[in-house]
């Protein structure tokens, strides 16, 4: 074929994926062309299904496809909304009768790895080029030079405007972009089916694809063979699949969704339906109207200063109409009096962060919309359906009725991992009512309800978006869960339910919530309680086969540092010993000693130990727990000397609560050492001191179970001169009426307390 | 700027109008778009005047959002006044300055606020051997930057204005809102009218707030901006190691610390700003504080050992510029030389641990 007769019959439309004016050009550009053929960038191996594709669902939808090994699941969207190109070269193409085509490799190809959204734009991988442009253009980023050199631009030559841009962004000669290996891969086989299909037909050939592929899709075409690629099958062993789903606004929207887009999917949507003019009215409208639902006052004048400064603001960007950042940030200004604790959402990309300004944030709520898409009921149901009901079936859980499970038993433990995924997915008619509540829990026995339930089946169908087997939509659910989890105790759950459900692998989506989880909590507490639940799961729990799991590991790591991180840090005035935190440090010994690969070294952990043992502004039970905490390392310690130094009545009970909460053992292996010189010590305590430093003492010896506590008091006794240790530690014969009348006068002092609202709170 | 002209003596920081007299002069010729009434440059020159254009040879001044430039000039063509806030050491004072000297070719009507700050030091005081010799004459009359600027129709700066009593804030009020301010002494024509190109920039440390919060009538006539630190590595270290080069030659010193070890400064710097609450030092950790250590780590690497700036070099310098005199800093700075220096992997990290315990205290 010569060159001549490829430039006139092949035509390839970079685009930017959701992008309205994009969407427009190819409807266009179909029109005038009558393409013979239209090559679209996704999944070719769902081209025999594209009839689905073409019922009449309410967008956006996306194609879900799915490849599951024994061990993970990789899964991948390729959402389509009314405005996007590619949806538009479906339904045009079709229309006129041309042959329409995915072209890009299957979603599970090792191209994707890693990519969770097929249409996210491949630019923002390769930054250099919209670096100079944003520069050049004086944009913060480039979604508001896309906007200002295409959505709000006129439309006269936007398709040359659009080879250029991408041009540039590609490079040429010495400035071309190395693209990696895997675009490289999808390049080539997008390339052989364009040759195929010029092959084939006569007439004009269309390509519809990202903007950054199409200066070397141009280029490949021209040379190799013209048969058709052959898609590729996959690897021995794994599944893969894809079918339809719903999908949202939300998850669409990059200040919200992981690896997509454009962002504000309403305003683009608004766009599409009604241009610039009308779109602009209606983001203000809408921005208004969620924020006055919100209680956030917005004057009429407001709304005027923000007009006059929208308006000159988009004069001065040379904008003949608004555009989604002059409305943004004339609003912004006009209706924000206060400094911003967080950078404006549009001048950055990505998600929101925490911190932003309350009205920011209904302002970008506004933008994404809530729009949900539905799919046309003739649409197969999800394959999700069909592997659920034959599970179950397999398993004999298809019956309804009391389930009584023997965890130990392979069968029971499958038939509990499926009823797990079923709960996760909340299906209704199924509750558990008893069961381990933790890694390394000493029952093994599950007790479960099936109850029939009419919403069965129709909540199944829905949750077919999450997955095409039980598993998978169980994991979905649990990623989704962890994304959303801002507090460690929900993080803790989940990381059981992940157990529960036999899916305790570690995916990178799931790695990045936990960390993120962890480095965000402040709670010292809380983290140890994640660590320690983590650390049991990954040490013991055979039941559950977790035992030296990815996912615990990577919890252990995170969750050790943090611990170390927030006690170096914790200033308080001296008061009660705080339970949580001094699990919390218990947690980090469990993890140093039995875990030295995760955890931070014995002798780093000694060091930071030290220091907060020392720290006159940590408080007494920490700085107890610290010592402890070093002297199981087998640091030298003295603790009988720094008892004396922790002497004061009203912090010594305290001090005492930590170091025994840590080094309990060390405690009770010492000959004399500290409990004789806590002896010493409340020998020489006035009868006043002794009554301030009696509550918190008891607690401190509390930390003892009953039978060290009779060694303490047989040492104390002995020191002593001998005597009777077991009256030291017996219960006290007490009349039973002298305990009712104590009880009542307590009940009478918490009334009143109560009545005056000066009852502290719960749990400390 | 050429030193060929030897009859001004050499000023050791000259206004933005007069550093950059050639790119106004520049912009000032080629501008074709419409200006603002009483502006110099119309906005999009004004705008390339801040951000730069390297194909016109205009350099960039400030690192930051562009659109934050647009929306500022924007709201100074309105009737409402700027307000740049934002942490210190943000680069807000070298905003305003520009942005003033871009509006009005003029950035030199300055109220530094303070404490003390009167309103005579704003709007106007008087001549008193004038004064008492003709009475409340016009010839009597000391004009102060806000009233100079109301006259002349330019843009008067007002940096710290939280640092004013409140009393002292709200004279800017009718200023702002009605364009006029009240001379009462004087008889016959009292009142002076903002001519057309007058405006307002003021500046706002967010760490001052609450010392003199703004009332509500005032924060209503002004738009708020918030300058945030530099959001990109590549961009904050590119400026470091270039402001930090220009000090250490100003200081007699030929070698800057090298890119390596400027690296691992800035991000001991983005770290600490950006911690958590418990970690975030008291003290200011600004592009320009970094720039100070730099600084600081280059002269003592350069005249206490005769050689190159090491990332060891960094712990006792920012002892004293950073951490100041708060122990609770020092503690911090302390955990994070501790807990996360260790993890990170060069030998340059490893320099910055090993120096910890030249930390004082």
């Amino acid at each position: 074929m010569t060159a001549d007769t490829l430039t006139d019959r092949l035509h390839v439309q970079g685009v930017r994926h959701h992008s309205p004016a994009c969407a427009r050009l190819v409807a266009d550009r179909i029109e005038a062309l009558r393409p013979a053929a239209v090559l679209i960038e996704g999944p070719a191996d769902f081209n025999d299904r594209l009839d689905e594709l073409a019922l009449e669902h309410e967008l956006p939808v996306a194609i879900y496809s799915y490849a599951s090994t024994d061990l993970a699941v990789r899964r991948s969207w390729t959402p389509l909304c009314d405005y996007s190109p590619e949806w538009a070269a479906l339904t045009e193409g079709r229309r006129i009768g041309a042959d329409v085509r995915f072209i890009d490799l299957p979603a599970w190809h090792d191209a994707f790895s890693g990519i969770e959204n097929r249409y996210s734009d491949a630019e923002r991988r390769y930054t250099d080029a919209t670096d100079r442009l944003c520069r050049a253009f004086a944009v913060d980023n480039t979604d508001a030079l896309w906007d200002h050199l295409v959505e709000i631009a006129d439309t006269d030559r936007l398709e040359a405007r659009l080879d250029q841009y991408f041009d540039i962004i590609r490079g040429e000669g010495e400035d071309a972009v190395d693209a990696s290996a895997s675009d490289t891969a999808r390049e080539a086989h997008m390339a052989a089916w364009i040759r195929a299909a010029l092959a084939e037909h006569d007439g004009p050939v269309l390509v519809v694809c990202g903007g950054f592929h199409a200066p070397a899709l141009r280029r490949l075409a021209a040379t190799g063979t013209a048969e058709p690629p052959e898609i590729p099958s996959p690897p021995e062993g794994t599944e893969v699949g894809g079918f339809l789903v719903p999908y949202s606004f939300k998850r669409l929207d990059s200040f919200g969704g992981y690896q997509s887009g454009m962002p504000s999917p309403e305003y683009y949507q608004q766009l599409w339906e009604q241009g610039p003019g009308p779109a602009a009215a209606s983001l203000v409208q809408r921005i208004t109207m969620r924020l006055r639902s919100k209680g956030i006052h917005v004057s009429t004048s407001d709304l005027i200063g923000a007009r006059s400064l929208t308006d000159g603001l988009a004069r001065l960007r040379g904008h003949h109409r608004p555009g989604r950042t002059d409305l943004l940030d004339g609003l912004a200004s006009a209706l924000i009096s206060d400094d911003l604790e967080q950078p404006l959402p549009w001048t950055r990309r990505g998600t929101l962060t925490p911190g932003t300004h309350p009205v920011v944030v209904e302002m970008t709520a506004a933008l994404t919309g809530g729009r949900v898409g539905r799919l046309h009921p003739a649409t197969p149901a999800p394959p999700l359906v069909a592997d659920a009901q034959a599970e179950l079936e397999r398993l004999g859980l298809d019956k309804d009725g009391d389930l009584r499970l023997d965890l130990v038993k392979p069968r029971d433990l499958e038939r509990s991992r499926a009823l797990h995924c079923l709960r996760l997915l909340a299906l209704p008619g199924v509750s558990r009512n008893s069961g381990p509540a933790a890694g390394a829990d000493v029952t093994a026995e599950e007790h479960w309800t099936l109850r029939p339930h009419t919403d069965r089946l129709p909540s199944l169908i829905e949750a077919g978006a999450l997955g095409a087997t039980l598993g998978d939509a169980a994991q979905t659910v649990l990623e989704q869960r962890l994304d959303g989890a801002d507090d460690l105790n929900a993080l803790a759950g989940l990381l059981f339910d992940a157990a529960l459900c036999g899916r305790a692998h570690l995916t990178d989506s799931i790695g990045t919530a936990v960390e993120a989880a962890v480095a965000d909590s402040g709670d010292v507490a809380a983290v140890g309680r994640a660590l320690g639940a983590a650390l049991a799961l990954w040490r013991h729990d055979h039941l559950f086969g977790t035992a030296g799991s990815d996912l615990y590991a990577a919890v252990i790591t995170a969750c050790c540092d943090r611990v170390l991180w927030l006690v170096e840090g914790l200033h308080a005035a001296p008061g009660p010993a705080d339970l949580g935190r001094l699990q919390a440090l218990c947690a980090l010994r469990d993890a140093v000693r039995h875990a030295p690969d995760l955890a931070p070294t014995a002798e780093w952990v000694t060091r930071s130990a030290d220091r907060i043992a020392l720290d006159p502004q940590a408080p007494p039970d920490l700085r107890g727990a610290a010592l402890g905490l070093a002297w199981t390392f087998g640091a030298p310690t003295d603790a009988a000397a720094a008892a004396e130094g922790a002497a004061s009545p009203d912090r010594l009970g305290d001090w005492l609560s930590g170091l025994f909460a840590v080094a309990r053992e060390e405690v009770i292996a010492e000959e004399q050492g500290v409990v004789a010189a806590v002896d010493d010590l409340v020998g020489a305590l006035t009868e006043d001191e002794f009554l301030v430093a009696l509550p918190a003492l008891r607690q401190a010896f509390g930390m003892f179970p009953p039978r060290e506590r009779g060694q303490i008091a047989e040492r104390i006794v002995s020191a002593r001169g001998g005597g009777d240790a077991y009256a030291l530690t017996a219960r006290l014969d007490v009349d039973p009426l002298t305990t009712a009348a104590a009880m009542a006068l307590e009940a009478r002092v918490d009334a009143v307390l109560e009545r005056e609202h000066l009852h502290f709170g719960g749990e400390s | 700027m050429s030193d060929t002209t030897t009859a001004e003596p050499r000023l050791q920081r000259p206004p933005a109008e007069r550093r950059y007299a050639d790119e106004l002069a520049k912009l000032a010729a080629e501008d074709d778009a419409p200006r603002p009434p009483g502006w110099a440059l119309s906005l999009q020159a004004a705008r390339t005047f801040v951000v730069g254009d390297e194909s016109r040879g205009i350099t960039r001044k400030f690192v930051g959002d562009p659109s934050l430039i647009d929306r500022a000039l924007v709201t100074l063509a309105t009737n409402r006044g700027l307000m740049l806030v934002g942490e210190p050491g943000t680069a807000k004072s070298l905003l305003s300055e520009l942005i003033a000297a871009a509006v009005s070719g003029d950035s030199t009507l300055t109220i530094q606020g303070g404490a003390s700050t009167t309103e005579d030091q704003i709007a106007y005081s008087w001549n008193y051997s004038l004064l008492v010799s003709e009475g409340p004459t016009q010839r009597a009359l000391v004009p102060a930057p806000l009233l100079q600027g109301m006259a002349e129709g330019r843009v008067v700066r007002f940096e710290e204005i939280t640092r004013c009593p409140l009393e002292v804030q709200d004279s800017l009020l009718s200023p702002l809102s009605d364009r006029v301010l009240a001379v009462p002494e004087l008889e016959g024509d009292s009142m002076v009218f903002a001519r057309e190109g007058f405006n307002i920039i003021a500046t706002a440390n967010t760490r001052d707030r609450g010392v003199n919060e703004m009332s509500a009538a005032l924060k209503r006539r002004f738009n708020f901006e918030t300058v945030f630190p530099i959001a990109d590595f590549d961009t904050e270290l590119d400026l470091v190691e270039h402001e930090a080069a220009n000090a250490l030659a100003r200081s007699g010193v030929p070698v800057p610390p090298s890119r390596d070890v400027l690296a691992v400064l800035v991000k001991v710097f983005r770290d600490l700003r950006s911690g958590d609450t418990q970690g975030r030092p008291q003290a200011v950790m600004s592009t320009a504080e970094a720039v100070s250590v730099a600084h600081a780590v280059g002269i003592k690497a350069w005249y206490l050992r005769g050689g190159e700036a090491e990332a060891g070099d960094i712990v006792d310098c920012m002892a004293g510029a950073a951490a100041k005199d708060s122990a609770e800093d020092l503690a911090r700075l302390r955990r994070y030389l501790e807990q996360k220096a260790p993890q990170r992997k060069g030998p340059h990290w490893a320099s910055l641990y090993q120096a910890r315990n030249l930390l004082p205290g």
